[in-house]
């Protein structure tokens, strides 16, 4: 039998919550995370069948060892790192109460992380985007009628379109996120 | 004082409040969680994200201070700045707690 496992599955930026119940359903058949490879692989252990709480922190490698030292006091298990988000997990039979499996107790705090997602990574994608409409007309004027730079164009103007998407994804989600915390 | 600083911790959550409470005596943060736990009843359980966010914040804002570390662990105190911020929210709670209170025996 094959102890080990290596799932792909693509998470964007507001999907955190989503990722975590995926996580979950992952340990309680049998499936224990062991470390990610960005952009969307996860690399499973075979383990016993458990209920454990996954969550995600977006602390954006601002974390300090006090970062660390509080979470493991709280009984969190620190998994590892990818692309700014820390993985951490908790099984429920050391859970004292709902807000034992949860990092945070306050919907300020939740939002405060949805504002650091939405700053650090969501502001510089829009700064991305715009290069990517501006670039192609800066080269058009310069190209000729070559059919490798169509070639390169079209897929150019595909992938933008595909980020360009996800990016406005994003933005919806967070925005529907933050306000449901807001109203909770 | 300054007026920023006034704006966000004037009125503070009730998360913010019992740390900057506890922080009269210096503590480290889970220490600070079981605190309040006990000073509550269990009524108000800080988890560990929404505790290390509020220490980082307090410390950056200058309202506590690292003391000293004891077993790897921070152990933070309230600074100057802190204790008239805890002042000010104390009166206010002090002020609506004495309202709601009165408003109760004159109905």
């Amino acid at each position: 039998m094959n102890n080990r496992k290596t799932a792909i599955r693509f998470f964007t930026i507001a999907d955190y919550e989503e990722e975590e119940v995926w996580l979950h359903n992952q340990h309680k058949n049998g499936w224990k995370l062991s470390r990610m490879i960005p952009p969307c692989f996860f690399i499973f252990e075979k383990c016993t069948p458990e209920d454990v709480t996954y969550r995600l922190d977006y602390k954006n490698n601002t974390e300090t060892n006090n970062y660390f030292q509080i979470i493991r006091d709280y009984g969190w298990e620190y998994i590892g790192r990818c692309v700014g988000w820390l993985y951490l997990r908790k099984p429920l039979s050391e859970t004292y109460s709902e807000q034992d499996g949860e990092i945070f107790s306050d919907n300020e705090s939740r939002i405060e992380m949805i504002n650091h997602v939405a700053k650090t990574r969501l502001l510089p994608s829009c700064l991305i985007i715009f290069l990517c409409c501006v670039l192609p007309n800066l080269s058009k004027g310069i190209e000729t009628s070559d059919p490798l730079a169509t070639v390169f164009t079209v897929v150019f103007s595909i992938l933008t379109l595909i980020y360009l998407y996800l990016l406005i994804h994003c933005g919806f989600k967070l925005r529907k996120l933050r306000k449901k915390y807001t109203n909770d | 004082m300054n007026s920023k600083i006034k704006r966000i911790y004037v009125p503070m959550t009730e998360s913010g409040f019992y740390i900057l409470f506890c922080l009269q005596q210096p503590q480290h943060g889970y220490g600070i969680s079981q605190q309040v736990k006990q000073l509550t009843g269990g009524e108000l359980i800080i988890s560990a994200g929404t505790m290390y966010g509020t220490l980082s914040k307090m410390e950056k804002d200058g309202l506590i201070a690292f003391e000293k570390e004891e077993e790897k662990r921070k152990l933070y105190r309230i600074t100057e700045l802190g204790k008239k911020i805890l002042n000010l929210e104390i009166n206010r709670i002090e002020r609506l707690y004495k309202n709601s209170k009165g408003v109760e025996i004159n109905e």
